[in-house]
């Protein structure tokens, strides 16, 4: 019995004996058990699929899962691997003292069996109390009525068990891997193997120079959005790989080159730091550009989250400037006035007021608007240089405007919103001259975020006619109008003027019967349109801070152990300096210019990562109708303020680790 | 000419807790004279290990006072200490203490760069240095590209280079193979020679025997002295063998 308990006892001894390196692995654990159980409860949960816009929202959740998911993987492997490596010595003497591998793959099995139960209680008990909190949060943000009651989700309670399982089964593994690969001496040396002084690598210096600002380059020069959406993948990964490059060669062959100047290398100040520096970025280039890359993450999904969100309703605006949309292709004859009328008949039985609105007939084509010129080939070119030209009637814009002038043939009055046109305009065969240029383009929906630029043309009746008519797609009647009274009224005023007029085709066959035809008709309300919006900007808002919480526990975990096994290098080298005569305060100001290099090097590269991401990530934010670029630079101001704060939060508190090591 | 004075030295260490009192020196008192070769031997645990941490001014001694140039090392202020350190000891440890993320040149230049001499001067002073311990081809090599010697002759350096008064010897000869062992006393008698005083504490019979004055430490007091007188190594280490054998068997003192 006692020969049976033995490997637990033990086991469960190491792992209170090491909580120092323990605690924060199984807290670390923990956390990401919770997360991932969160995450597929919020994926599964029928309240959650019940929304408006599931569809769109489920998917982002799940993408969510299988990030926090392979995350987790990564992450504990890390985590593991320091653990395993502060405690060679440990292991190494077992092994001197005359434990077997086999015995000591016991206690590892039991020490893993034991963090495994811990993560995976502790784990679901925190995810479940959490889960709630995290439903309510994303109804919020998703503008959505919160469920009520309390459930635990056995399916999402199965794959979380599954998953720490396994992962838990694979550290397992590999440390016995690692132990059955090595002999007790090496194991017994631990972590003092002898340090060789890292090499310059010139080329791999030289290809992290290239592809950092090739990275930056692409994100500079990138102006059309389609195009940002493609090559934003491609400059992330050229400064991804330039970051590890930077951290790793890069870094070393400024820092001997620094070295290489005596007269510069050889003072206080920087002796001790430069060398310091020099041997630390072999052991923590990857770790350091590790934490550059979560933070650049974490900035770049948290402030783009939150500028989306906050933005939904000024895009909502752009997409729907009125509470009604009427949308009629091709009316012909009477048509519009007896859509008109059966509106207002419509809304008036449910004793409903409409307001002004847009009332235009008006045609639509794409092209391209370079230097002053517009063509209409191309029409959807993936650069910078498209537009978009609203053309419209003499006699509409003098129904619009009751203006009594109006554009006589082979002239165009313009309205150029952030275009500009010289002064000819020549589309499909006929051209004209810009005579008048006016003011406040016709609010319409036919804004796509997507386009550079927005003409409105205003040309003669027989013009207007003869574009149409060599024209594929006809043109359209945009009505729309706002409705006064409460969210309750206006739904109603909507399913009003649905059921009156809309989804309808009125085709040539009927047209004999009524005086008018068009070819299809179309009502869309506001706040549908906003509903589906704010799911689906919620659900990225809720995925950004989420995973920005997740990234952000990893960076402060990888500070905290690099922070501890530093301080255990360094508390023999400190010893040595003050024998040869450092006094204790200048031992404490080399540690903290040496701690706060490494420390902040990584945020602020990060930093310098966003403010060459910035234009890219407002093209990429066009794509999502997100058009207010201001908005952006104060999220992602604040977001890097609030990230830094927590940053030198969590520096404070481990600085503190580190000197008490060190001491 | 006296370079340091020790007098009733004292040291007690409390447990954490304060309610046993061990004592590791009970009554140390010694000169050494300016350019004199001394080794301290003893058991482990005789107290030749804080003798000589307290001679370092790395631990205070719990009564007694250690006077060097007649100066008395215990009223430096803390703040000055890493100064006086850097100034007027050398050391040389066991285990060499060379850090890692210097060069084997600038663990020498150490203490100058703590001292804020320029790169020409401590150049200037390297040299010559370097070439008296056989050194100068390996200074841009790192200590754990070089044999145990090698270390040691490098931290003789880095000990000599600031010209200090004295030089304090932890077991130089402990971490080392017995020829290396044997030119590292070659170079410190030769050191010696040109008027450097050396504090050695040793367990070597050997090493000891280089010395120009033997003390021998037990149970935390001075047991016993031996000068070498016009006696060679070899009788030397004779007569210390045959005094350490007596210690063992538990004869007392007759110094």
């Amino acid at each position: 019995m006692r020969k049976f308990m033995f490997y637990p006892l033990l086991a469960a001894r190491n792992i209170r004996r090491n909580r120092q390196f323990y605690l924060p692995f199984i807290l670390t654990c923990v956390a990401t058990a919770a997360m991932f159980y969160i995450m597929c409860f919020l994926t599964l949960n029928d309240g959650v699929r019940g929304m408006r816009g599931a569809a769109s929202l489920t998917t982002i959740l799940g993408l969510g899962c299988i990030v926090v998911g392979l995350f987790s993987v990564i992450f504990l492997f890390y985590t593991n691997s320091f653990l395993m490596k502060r405690r060679q010595k440990e292991i190494g003497l077992y092994n001197i003292l005359g434990m077997g591998k086999g015995h000591i793959a016991g206690i590892l099995f039991f020490e893993s069996f034991f963090a495994a139960l811990i993560t995976l209680a502790a784990g679901l008990v925190l995810g479940n109390l959490l889960s709630k909190l995290m439903l309510l949060l994303l109804c919020r943000l998703i503008a959505f009525s919160v469920p009520f009651g309390f459930e635990v989700s056995l399916w999402a309670v199965t794959l979380t068990v599954l998953l720490f399982c396994g992962i838990f089964l694979l550290i397992l593994l590999s440390n016995l891997v690692r132990i059955r690969l090595a002999n007790p001496i090496t194991l017994l040396r631990g972590g003092n193997v002898g340090e060789k002084e890292p090499k310059t690598k010139w080329l791999l210096a030289l290809l992290g120079l290239i592809s950092l600002g090739g990275g930056y380059y692409i994100a500079i020069v990138t102006e059309s959005p389609l195009q940002a959406i493609f090559l934003f993948f491609v400059a992330v990964l050229l400064v991804i790989l330039g970051t590890y490059l930077l951290f790793t060669a890069t870094s070393i062959a400024v820092l001997k080159g620094l070295r290489n100047r005596p007269d510069y290398y050889y003072t206080t100040k920087r002796f001790i730091p430069i060398s310091g520096m020099l041997y630390r970025m072999k052991q923590n280039a990857v770790g350091l550009a590790n934490i550059c890359i979560l933070s650049t993450m974490v900035l770049v999904m948290v402030s783009g989250t939150v500028c989306l969100y906050l933005g939904t309703e000024s895009s909502v605006n752009d997409a729907h400037p009125y509470d009604i949309t009427v949308f009629v292709s091709n009316p012909t004859g009477t048509a519009r006035e007896e859509l008109r009328s059966a509106v207002r008949e419509a809304l008036a039985g449910g004793g409903l007021e409409m307001s002004a609105g847009t009332d235009l007939l008006y045609l639509t084509f794409y092209g391209r608007l370079e230097n002053g010129v517009f063509t209409d080939a191309n029409p959807y070119g993936t650069n910078a240089h498209n537009a978009d030209v609203v053309l419209i009637s003499a006699s509409e814009y003098a129904g619009m405007t009751g203006s009594t002038e109006i554009p006589a043939d082979g002239e165009a009055y313009i309205y150029a919103d952030n275009a500009r046109l010289g002064d000819t305009l020549s589309a499909y065969g006929e051209s004209f001259t810009v005579v008048r240029r006016l003011e406040g383009y016709p609010k319409t929906s036919q804004r796509d975020a997507l386009i550079s630029h927005h003409l409105c043309a205003v040309v003669s009746d027989e013009r207007f006619v003869r574009i149409t008519r060599q024209f594929e797609s006809p043109p359209v009647w945009y009505y729309a109008f706002d409705l006064a009274g409460t969210d309750a009224q206006k739904t109603a005023g909507y399913n009003a003027v649905v059921s009156a007029v809309g989804s309808t085709a009125r085709s040539n066959g009927e047209a004999e019967a009524a005086s008018g035809h068009y070819d299809y008709c179309n009502v869309t309300s506001r706040s549908d349109w906003a509903a589906s919006i704010y799911s689906l900007n919620g659900g990225f808002l809720f995925l950004g801070l989420f995973l920005g919480i997740v990234f952000l526990t990893a960076t402060v975990l990888i500070i905290y152990y690099k922070q501890l096994s530093e301080g255990y290098d360094d508390k023999a080298r400190f010893a040595v300096m003050q024998k040869v005569g450092l006094s204790r305060p200048e031992i404490r100001k080399a540690i903290r210019s040496q701690v706060l290099v490494v420390f902040f090097l990584p945020l602020g590269m990060a930093v310098i990562h966003i403010a060459f991401a910035f234009k890219m990530i407002t093209k990429l934010l066009l794509v999502l109708s997100l058009t207010n670029v201001s908005l952006f630079a104060v999220c992602s101001l604040s977001t890097a303020v609030v990230f830094a704060l927590i940053y030198g939060l969590v520096y404070a508190l481990t600085a503190r680790v580190y000197y008490r090591t060190v001491r | 000419m006296t370079l340091l004075e020790v007098k009733n030295l004292k040291k007690t260490y409390a447990t954490r807790f304060g309610s046993v009192k061990v004592p590791a020196l009970t009554n140390v008192s010694f000169t050494v004279e300016k350019g004199e070769y001394i080794a301290i031997m003893g058991e482990s645990g005789s107290g030749k290990t804080t003798l000589l941490n307290i001679i370092a001014t790395l631990d205070k001694p719990t009564g007694g006072e250690v006077l060097l140039d007649g100066s008395n090392t215990l009223r430096i202020p803390d703040k000055a200490l890493a100064a006086f350190r850097r100034d007027n000891l050398g050391f040389v440890f066991q285990d060499f203490n060379l850090l890692d993320t210097f060069s084997l040149r600038d663990n020498i230049y150490l203490p100058l760069v703590l001292a804020g001499k320029n790169h020409t001067e401590m150049n200037k002073r390297l040299i010559p240095i370097a070439d008296r311990l056989g050194i100068t081809d390996i200074l841009d090599k790192f200590p754990y590209e070089v044999s145990g010697g090698q270390s040691q002759r490098c931290a003789v350096a880095r000990a000599l280079i600031t010209n200090p008064r004295i030089i304090l010897a932890d077991e130089p000869t402990g971490a080392l193979d017995s020829h290396s062992a044997e030119a590292l006393l070659a170079l410190f008698r030769d050191i010696n020679a040109s008027g450097q005083t050396v504090f050695m504490v040793t367990h070597s019979v050997k090493a000891a025997s280089n010395a120009g004055r033997v003390l021998f430490l037990r149970d935390g007091e001075v047991f016993h002295q031996l000068y070498r007188g016009e006696r060679s190594n070899e009788a030397l280490f004779g007569v210390i063998s045959d005094t350490l054998t007596a210690m063992a068997a538990g004869g007392e003192a007759n110094a």
